[in-house]
């Protein structure tokens, strides 16, 4: 009975020892990891998500559950359930930030049909009234706003966040300043689309600021391939002419493409 | 080789020294003596018996000779090496009771697999393997699965799996258990054989009159504690009598032999008929010879 | 004088070998066929969502949890009872009746055990990797201007996964065999696995807790838990990344070597638990 007392301690202290200088090894791993998983760090957007959290924890298994989460969520969207949708949108992006995916599509839900939603609860769109409709699309314009700023957290270099915030800014906010800004940081991220630029420099214009606008598309210009249809070059040239005339820049002054 | 046989001469193939085994039994200061100062010496090439009722201490006995358990107290030794040395069980070949090997294995994978867990490799590991199979008259069924084979046939291949590495003590714990009478005989006429080529057997049975036949020397064991030992000639033999075995004499001449003896001081105590045994009766009609 | 009997990695890898042969002869690879083709007509299922390009990441997590859920059952059962059926049919007898020390048994039941959850973490790894490419292929096909969401697999990823996961149950083999080797039923040794997968998972809880402070007792028992145990959440480190993101090699490496030190830890003291035993 005391060997087997004394093994039972044994096994104690050599699991406790080697444990310690185990952990100390692979604390960078593990600070790496936790930093990514907001379920791990069970802050309080963790909190919130609630139980499921815990039993994708339990087994190892949160990006499952957060991929059946994904599927249950879209099963209260058709049934236009808000608040399980929006309870399922929060569990699924603690328990797996990584794709951008989740992010844009739950932001579009927020965004476009979480108005219209509270509208047809409220009445309907003709009941309701414009001013009551719009306090709608600003309220859940800018939560979805503020769910793309979450997603920045784990994707800063992610250009299609971007483009998203500036099209909820321009058709839910109508801040044209603040899309045209976020379409500019669009265009400064890595695989960042042609058109954000271009529409960065349109909504300067329409922002009654021409003069930016000119000095932005003619920046951009030479930086477009000409061999690629996509990259718009005869669509920014053209804009650049006519924000020239707009302008009423002397000919000399002109741009003159480098060929 | 001239060293090893010097060393049996000097050292028993099992040697049992005051040899305690208490076990705990979950009650605060009660333990159970399962073995109580045993003492115990097997000198090499003997068949030794050991003998006893249920709970006597034998399967605690040998599993403490085997190293499977540690003894409390005493010594436990194999030529000379305690027990609980691996180094021990290289000279040990074990049959354990109602003997179970692994269901999916053939006859010959098993052999092949405790060889090779003995030390034997390669070309003589194949060789050996199927010397002892056939020894044990089982090549036939060498490539069947043992869930296939009989009571019998499970004896005989652990029999096999306990000589193949070259034991020089065989513990064969009820070999002829549950076994047909022939069976019985071929395992008999097998230690004998064993006997013959120098190794020594430890055999426990609850079938005494093989016990009789085989052993040259028994241990009766009683509640973990040695109740007899001796030479089986002499503890079943009676020194002071002799049979003789003659004839049928008619009752004149079987009076005139009773007066000759009377004459002299001594009487006649008993006259019958000699019985044969059973197990003989039995095996001379299904063919075989004892 | 008897030679020494040293140890023998050729007896070790002959237990090994017969625990593989028993594992398999039970059918226990049976079950992997059986999982492998469930796991294939439920992500056929998800075509039907149409997700596109994420389908992919959805196609991963499955093999991922697969391979976590049921190979962790598959490790526990597998261990208990390829260890206790050696006690209740006696074989065990015959077997440490040879020249073989405890520690070859052990180890060689370990080892054979580590294969098992080798290979199915293998053919799970493997038709993962397939599913993966076969709807990669055709997902290219329908969009062909596909970019940055999943749409591209990193297959060096699902390996690395593959690995760890692998890792992670050698270590749940090597912890379940350490309970086995004292405990006396095999539903204890069981139910005590699947506690040690569970704790394991909630192992940075305690870690956070001794942190934080407290009583001394409290302190005591996080500290006790949270070195104790390993921690399985390491293991997931494929889910901290996007399919097409490749896994640093020396984050793999050194949750490799941990994993490693907590299976030589716990074999140890399983040596050292069945070197006591009475069998």
């Amino acid at each position: 009975m005391k060997s087997k007392g004394l093994t039972f301690l044994l096994a104690i202290v050599s699991l406790v020892v080697a444990g310690a200088g185990l952990g100390k090894f692979v604390e960078p791993v593990w600070r790496a990891t936790r930093a990514a998983e907001p379920a791990l760090r069970l802050d309080s957007a963790a909190a919130a998500a609630g139980q499921g959290v815990t039993l994708a924890l339990l087994g190892g298994f949160r990006a499952l559950v957060a991929d059946a989460s994904w599927v249950r969520m879209y099963v209260a969207w058709e049934a236009r359930d808000l608040p399980a949708t929006e309870t399922l949108l929060g569990l699924v992006t603690t328990l797996d930030p990584r794709p951008v995916y989740f992010w844009l599509n739950g932001a579009r839900i927020v965004a476009y049909d979480f108005p219209a939603w509270r509208i047809e609860t409220a009445g309907g769109f003709t009941a309701v009234s414009p001013a009551i409709q719009a306090k709608f699309k600003q309220q859940q314009g800018e939560a979805a706003l503020q769910q793309i700023d979450r997603a920045m957290q784990y994707h800063p270099l992610s250009a299609d966040l971007w483009v998203e915030r500036a099209n909820i800014q321009l058709n839910q906010l109508k801040d044209l300043a603040g899309a045209a800004e976020s379409y500019r940081r669009a265009w400064q991220q890595p695989r960042a689309p042609y058109f954000a630029a271009r529409l960065h420099g349109e909504l300067l214009r329409r922002a009654g600021r021409s003069a930016e606008a000119l000095a932005w598309l003619v920046k951009l210009h030479p930086e477009l391939p000409t061999n690629d249809e996509g990259a718009g070059a005869p669509v920014v040239l053209g804009r650049i002419r006519d924000l020239e005339r707009e302008l009423a820049v002397p000919a000399n002054d002109r741009y003159q493409p480098a060929r | 080789m001239a060293t090893e046989q010097q060393a049996d001469r000097v050292s028993p193939a099992l040697e049992l020294r005051g040899l305690i085994k208490d076990f705990s039994t979950g009650l605060r200061g009660l333990k159970l003596r399962a073995v109580d100062r045993l003492d115990l010496r097997v000198e090499a090439g003997q068949v030794y018996g050991l003998l006893g009722p249920n709970g006597s201490g034998k399967s605690t006995t040998i599993k403490m000779i085997l190293g499977l358990l540690a003894p409390t107290a005493g010594h436990c030794e194999v030529f000379g090496v305690a027990s609980t040395c691996v180094e021990a069980r290289r000279e040990v070949g074990y049959l354990p009771e109602s003997p179970y090997f692994y269901r999916y294995l053939t006859g010959r994978e098993l052999v092949r697999f405790y060889a090779e867990l003995g030390g034997l490799h390669g070309k003589a590991l194949t060789e050996r393997v199927s010397e002892v199979i056939a020894t044990v008259g089982l090549t036939a069924a060498a490539d069947r699965r043992i869930e296939t084979y009989s009571k019998g046939m499970l004896q005989r291949i652990g029999l096999a799996q306990a000589i193949v590495h070259h034991p020089r003590l065989l513990i064969l714990d009820e070999p002829t258990a549950g076994v047909d009478p022939v069976g019985a005989a071929a395992i008999t006429e097998l230690i004998l054989t064993l006997k013959a080529q120098g190794k020594t057997v430890l055999i426990t049975s609850h079938l005494l009159g093989q016990i009789e036949d085989i052993c040259d020397r028994v241990a009766i064991l009683d509640r973990g504690r040695l109740m007899l030992e001796g030479a089986v000639r002499e503890l079943v033999g009676r020194a002071d009598r002799q049979a003789l075995l003659v004839p049928t004499l008619p009752a004149a001449e079987l009076q005139e032999l009773r007066a000759w003896l009377e004459s002299r001081g001594h009487t006649l105590e008993m006259v019958a008929a000699p019985q044969a045994r059973l197990d003989q009766i039995f095996l001379d009609c299904v063919g075989k010879k004892k | 004088m008897m030679t020494r009997v040293t140890f023998s990695l050729r007896r070790t890898r002959l237990i090994a070998f017969n625990t593989v042969r028993e594992a398999a002869r039970q059918k226990l690879y049976g079950f992997v066929g059986v999982l492998a083709a469930a796991f294939v007509l439920g992500a056929r299922s998800l075509r039907d969502f149409n997700f596109g390009a994420p389908e992919l990441k959805f196609l991963a997590d499955c093999g991922f949890g697969v391979m976590a859920f049921f190979g962790a059952a598959l490790v526990i059962t597998a261990t208990a009872q390829l260890f206790f059926s050696e006690i209740e049919n006696r074989t065990v007898l015959t077997l440490l009746a040879k020249p073989v020390w405890r520690a070859e048994f052990i180890l060689g039941k370990f080892i054979g055990l580590a294969f098992v959850a080798g290979v199915f973490c293998t053919v799970v790894t493997l038709l993962l990797m397939q599913v993966l490419a076969s709807r990669e292929a055709q997902l290219l096909r329908e969009f062909p201007d596909a970019s940055g969401l999943g749409a591209f697999v990193s297959y060096s990823n699902v390996i690395f996964a593959g690995v760890l996961q692998w890792l992670k149950l050698a270590v749940l083999a090597a912890f379940t065999l350490l309970v086995a080797s004292f405990a006396q039923t095999q539903l204890f040794t069981v139910v005590t696995g699947f506690f040690i997968l569970v704790i394991g998972h909630l192992q940075y809880l305690a870690q956070d807790a001794y942190a934080r402070g407290g009583s001394w007792l409290g302190r005591g028992m996080s500290g006790l838990m949270a070195t104790a145990f390993p921690n399985f959440q390491l293991f997931a480190l494929a889910d901290g990344l996007n399919v097409g993101e490749a896994l640093p090699w020396w984050h793999v490496a050194r949750v490799a070597v941990y994993a490693l030190g907590y299976i030589g830890v716990a074999c140890g003291l399983a040596v050292l638990s069945f070197r006591q035993r009475e069998i």
